[in-house]
């Protein structure tokens, strides 16, 4: 105290500034985003707030931790809004802003983040094709993830059963838009990844604003639905809206309908093919056993064949031996015109064995004679 | 495939068709073809009765936070 004059040293006075600072509101401020200066080592992130109107400007720093937890892929140039209270660098005495979170503001922006960000994934291969695993036919379960809207939900679940009423699915809901968006989809997909029967996921969100889908397109989002154990299918917005977790998933699904033709078979479809499969094995083994039949038939015909050919052929050779027997036999002598003339029964070849008056039998070709010996020359 | 025992759905299924196919093809012998039709008619009843067993049901998945909404 020098008097009545109070006196202070620059440490108190600036360290009594930030004090009276710190008891004021937090608050909004929107500016350019300028000189951001972001260090792996560094425990702040360092940047400046620009007025593009007036050029003012405000010095603002921001934990790295809770700027990276962000990942907003900010550039210089990008209109912000940022939420903090005013703070003092005491040694310096210099104003700055403390901010607790950013968020980016302007469409454009926003767009031109996206696109960065999808050319930095996309170099790094996460959306490539060969990464695409095929999803399995017949899921043991169905892992849906949504968010507490019903409708999305409804439609989806609903689309699952009617096409495949045995289906069972594990509903995993959670917040889907607004701040924390991303880490809990984060962490219900893994949740949801880590269930024992769950062997394909549905990422299922209906139409919503472009800022509404963003936590789709979070980097954090994307690289969880890559690296997801098991196949995901993206059922994000509609048509025309691509967030990024589309590109990273295995199969995208502009409607419920579409998903659930991913994720579950046609039950009516499957019984047909398994009837079919049925009948076409009923009928191949028919077949097989006709085939075989037939060809049992045929060697059995040959076998039944066998001893009647054998007959043929003795009888053949037996008809050939009489043919022979015949042509050796008396008969044919006799028809020439020889006779066989018996006496008493017996061949008599010599004329001095009979005598005349004695009855012989004289034996033709056609018939035979009883006849009386006359004269014997002997 | 740790919940069950025998084929899944998709493997009975898969077998089925091989055991159709093989005897459409009529590349076995009689005995053969019979064993196969057995085991494709058992592979059949296996996949109808999967799809009989299996109902339909909606779980929730326990909640790791309460901050879902």
């Amino acid at each position: 105290m020098y008097g009545d004059r109070r006196v202070f040293t620059v440490a108190a006075f600036n360290r009594g500034i930030g004090i009276w600072l710190r008891r004021l509101p937090e608050v909004w401020v929107e500016g350019e985003l300028t000189e951001l200066r972001r260090n792996d080592a560094w425990g702040n992130v360092f940047f400046t707030l620009e007025d593009p109107q007036t050029g003012a400007c405000l010095r603002a720093t921001m934990l790295r931790r809770r700027f990276d937890a962000l990942s907003l892929e900010l550039e210089d140039g990008e209109k912000v809004h940022v939420q903090g209270r005013a703070e003092v660098y005491e040694q310096k005495g210099e104003l700055g802003f403390r901010a607790t979170t950013i968020e980016r503001f302007g469409r454009g922006e926003h767009l031109a983040a996206l696109e960065r960000l999808k050319q930095r994934l996309a170099a790094e291969g996460l959306f490539a094709a060969e990464r695409k695993r095929p999803l399995p036919r017949f899921p043991r379960a169905v892992g849906l993830l949504t968010g507490a809207d019903a409708a999305a939900r409804g439609d989806l679940v609903t689309a699952i059963a009617t096409r495949f009423p045995p289906a069972r699915v594990v509903v995993a809901e959670t917040r889907v838009q607004g701040a924390g968006a991303a880490e809990l989809i984060v962490s219900t997909l893994a949740r949801l990844a880590a269930h024992p029967a769950v062997d394909v996921l549905v990422v299922a969100r209906g139409g919503g604003s472009f800022e509404d889908l963003l936590p789709f397109s979070d980097e954090r989002v994307v690289r969880a639905v890559a690296s997801c154990p098991v196949p995901v299918v993206s059922a994000v917005g509609h048509e025309q809206d691509t967030p990024l977790c589309d590109l990273a998933a295995d199969c995208r699904a502009s409607t419920p309908t579409a998903a659930a033709r991913l994720v579950v078979p046609d039950l009516d479809e499957l019984l047909t093919s398994l009837e079919r499969s049925r009948d076409r094995l009923g009928a191949g083994v028919r077949r097989l056993v006709a085939r075989d039949r037939e060809r049992l038939e045929r060697t059995g015909e040959r076998l039944r064949a066998a001893p009647r050919l054998l007959v043929e052929r003795r009888r053949a050779a037996v008809l050939a031996a009489g043919g022979r027997l015949r042509a050796l036999s008396p008969h044919a002598t006799l028809e020439r015109g020889y006779a066989i003339v018996r006496r008493n029964g017996a061949v008599l070849r010599d004329a001095a064995l009979t005598a005349p008056g004695e009855a012989l039998d004289v034996e033709l070709a056609r018939g035979s004679l009883a006849a009386r010996v006359e004269e014997v020359r002997a | 495939m740790t919940e069950r025992p025998g084929p899944s759905f998709e493997e009975a299924q898969r077998e089925l068709e091989e055991v159709v196919g093989r005897l459409e093809r009529g590349e076995v012998g009689l005995d053969e073809a019979i064993e196969l039709w057995r085991r494709g008619e058992e592979l059949y009843r296996r996949c109808v009765g999967l799809l009989d067993a299996a109902e339909g049901r909606i779980e929730e998945l326990a909640s790791g936070d309460a901050r879902g909404g």
